[in-house]
């Protein structure tokens, strides 16, 4: 039962990392658009 | 017997998509410009970030059918059926990355595969490309609009097709102006609504429904195979052939193209390991959804499958959490349409006006953006009028995803080699189509000696699938060894055996055939194509300078411009 609990909810805790990651990454884009005085795309 | 299921009032769901279409176009509004680029509509100018590129890559190749199809696999096949949907799509975009490095470097400023192969090879691989391009965006977008016309009139009070042009309406207000630039930062706001959903939503569900105890007291409605992780059954009813078809799809598809010209060179590698994990954890874990319904019991309504995700979230949702739910489907139903929409543009504004109608040089910017919008009204019109009919996609899907693995070593070899012909090309995706056809759609009888050979094909196809892989990754040594060595193995275990796959065998012939003759075809070719070529010559359309046409030239030799003149 453990192991299949694990099975089904490690992959909410992968997405939420990967969301983290992609924020960050996104947070850092428009820091630097705005220090360049850039558009962000 | 399922639980009393839950709905929205017609005001809840018009609030919901106002606040999801509305904040989409309020954000498409902060980057629109009166003089859009005509090559930032349709790539972005080349330089997109890690950030915005790796949630479009995640967004994008993530649609409402990649979640009910994962949940039908896990309901279907048990606890293994959401990795073998999620895993081996996922993977996929893994294995394209070193593909799209070297498309990169040979064509840094294209905007589409199919424009690359015209300067590669000519008109005819060009527009087998495009042409297939079209037909698969357009399928994706009405595949798209119909799921989010089958949410919206399973959750509130207003019918299928009522739904259909909300969604519709939505996606293109949103992309019209700015197109591709508009569609990638939209995605952000999309894939994030739709990760943060799904860590919330799965686990709440798991315990709502009585798990972890429910594994125990559910656990009669498996079987073996489904209580197996290492199930055969799944493995080779929906993994295997996936394998086959995700590899086509990820190379045959222009909305990933299109993030792979418009992505920062020196990101492809970060934005591509991303989205692979975010992907994959996504799709798997709303797959489990499937799982925890077949413990339950769970009765999809009719028997469709497709009704698994929305009932088990309409049946264990509070309120606010189904309108979350609601909002990840329709993020992730519109991600995708906007990129179709977008990747249709880029078809029509690059491939048909830019180099089959006015010329590369005589292309006027302001005439390829109208064309761009044009086609996304058209597109969407079109979209919607097969929607309606709800139209049975999956032969059409199935047609899609062969013509895409016909294509695969074609297009792949003539980033390498320098040796494959416009007429190799052309020729080698026509024979596998035409051997493809009547294996999948089983108009040819799978005995004797027609099944033999149709095996012997398929287990090369599995070499094929497997050298293609190692290839981008190890070069050609590796590849040949593991394409060789998987042969070899496979084909005792193959023959009187793929005949009863012919989903399977199908895709598997595709990829044999085209490769086969498109080297038999080439490799005695006394071509030697200078891949700098490329480079030159498909680049941007919008240079700021004003395109002259010399009286009685030729469209592509003796344009010259402005400034050149000057």
């Amino acid at each position: 039962m453990l192991a299949l609990s694990l099975y089904v909810l490690i992959w909410p805790v992968i997405v939420a990392v990967v969301a983290v990651v992609i924020c960050k990454g996104f947070m850092s884009e428009v820091r630097e658009a705005k220090r360049r005085g850039e558009d962000l795309i | 017997m399922n639980p009393e299921t839950v709905g929205f009032s017609a005001l809840t769901v018009v609030l919901l998509l106002v606040l999801f279409y509305g904040g989409t176009f309020y954000v498409s509004t902060r980057i629109g410009k009166k003089n859009e680029n005509a090559d930032g509509y349709m790539t972005a100018g080349n330089k997109i970030g890690f950030g915005i590129s790796a949630a479009s890559m995640t967004a994008t190749w993530i649609w409402a059918s990649s979640m009910y199809a994962s949940a039908s696999s896990g309901y279907t096949y048990g606890i293994s059926g959401p990795i073998h949907y999620g895993l081996w799509g996922a993977l996929m975009i893994l294995f394209i990355y070193p593909f799209g490095k070297r498309i990169r470097k040979v064509a840094p400023k294209a905007h589409t595969l199919a424009e690359v192969m015209y300067v590669r090879h000519g008109r005819s691989s060009q527009l087998m490309l495009a042409g297939s391009n079209v037909v698969g965006s357009v399928i994706s977008l009405m595949s798209n609009f119909i799921a989010g016309g089958v949410l919206i009139s399973m959750l509130s009070p207003f019918n299928f097709i009522q739904g259909v042009f909300a969604v519709a309406g939505g996606v293109l207000l949103y992309t019209l102006w700015s197109g591709f630039r508009a569609s990638v930062l939209t995605d952000f706001m999309q894939v994030i609504a739709m990760l943060g959903a799904v860590a919330i939503i799965v686990p709440f569900i798991f315990f709502a429904a009585g798990f972890p105890a429910a594994f125990e007291t559910g656990a009669s409605n498996l079987t073996a195979q489904q209580s197996n992780f290492f199930s055969s059954e799944a493995f080779l009813n929906q993994g295997a052939p996936y394998i086959a078809a995700v590899l086509a799809y990820a190379i045959g598809n222009q909305t990933i193209a299109q993030r792979l010209f418009a992505v920062r060179e020196d990101l492809i590698k970060p934005t591509f390991i991303t989205a692979t994990i975010g992907y994959g954890a996504m799709v798997i874990g709303v797959g489990m959804l499937g799982v925890l319904a077949l413990y339950l019991g769970f009765e999809p309504t009719g028997g469709d499958l497709n009704n698994i995700i929305p009932e088990m979230a309409a049946s264990y949702l509070p309120g606010i959490l189904l309108a979350l739910f609601f909002i990840m489907i329709i993020g992730a139903l519109s991600s995708t349409a906007d990129s179709d929409l977008s990747a249709l543009s880029s078809i029509m504004m690059a491939d048909i006006y830019g180099q089959n109608i006015a010329g590369k040089k005589k292309a006027n910017p302001k005439t390829m953006l109208l064309i761009g919008r044009l086609t996304m009204v058209a597109a969407t019109a079109l979209a919607v009028a097969l929607a309606s009919m709800q139209m049975n996609i999956l032969d059409l899907l199935v047609f899609v995803g062969a013509l895409w693995g016909a294509l695969v070593f074609p297009v792949l070899a003539s980033f390498y080699w320098k040796k494959v012909t416009n007429k190799a090309f052309t020729v080698s995706v026509i024979a596998a189509l035409a051997v493809f056809i009547p294996v999948r759609f089983d108009m040819i009888p799978m005995t004797g000696v027609t099944a033999v050979l149709i095996e012997l094909l398929a287990v090369l196809g599995i070499g094929i699938v497997l050298g293609l892989m190692a290839f981008g990754f190890f070069g050609l040594r590796p590849a040949l060894v593991l394409g060789i060595g998987a042969t070899v193995v496979a084909a005792p275990f193959c023959f009187g055996f793929l005949r009863d796959y012919t989903t399977l065998s199908a895709s598997l012939v595709a990829y044999s055939v085209s490769t086969i003759i498109c080297y038999l075809m080439s490799f005695k070719s006394t071509q030697n194509f200078d891949f700098s070529v490329i480079a030159e010559r498909a680049g941007d359309f919008d240079t700021g300078e004003q395109p002259v046409a010399l009286p009685s030239a030729d469209s592509r030799n003796t344009t010259t411009t402005v400034q050149e003149r000057e």
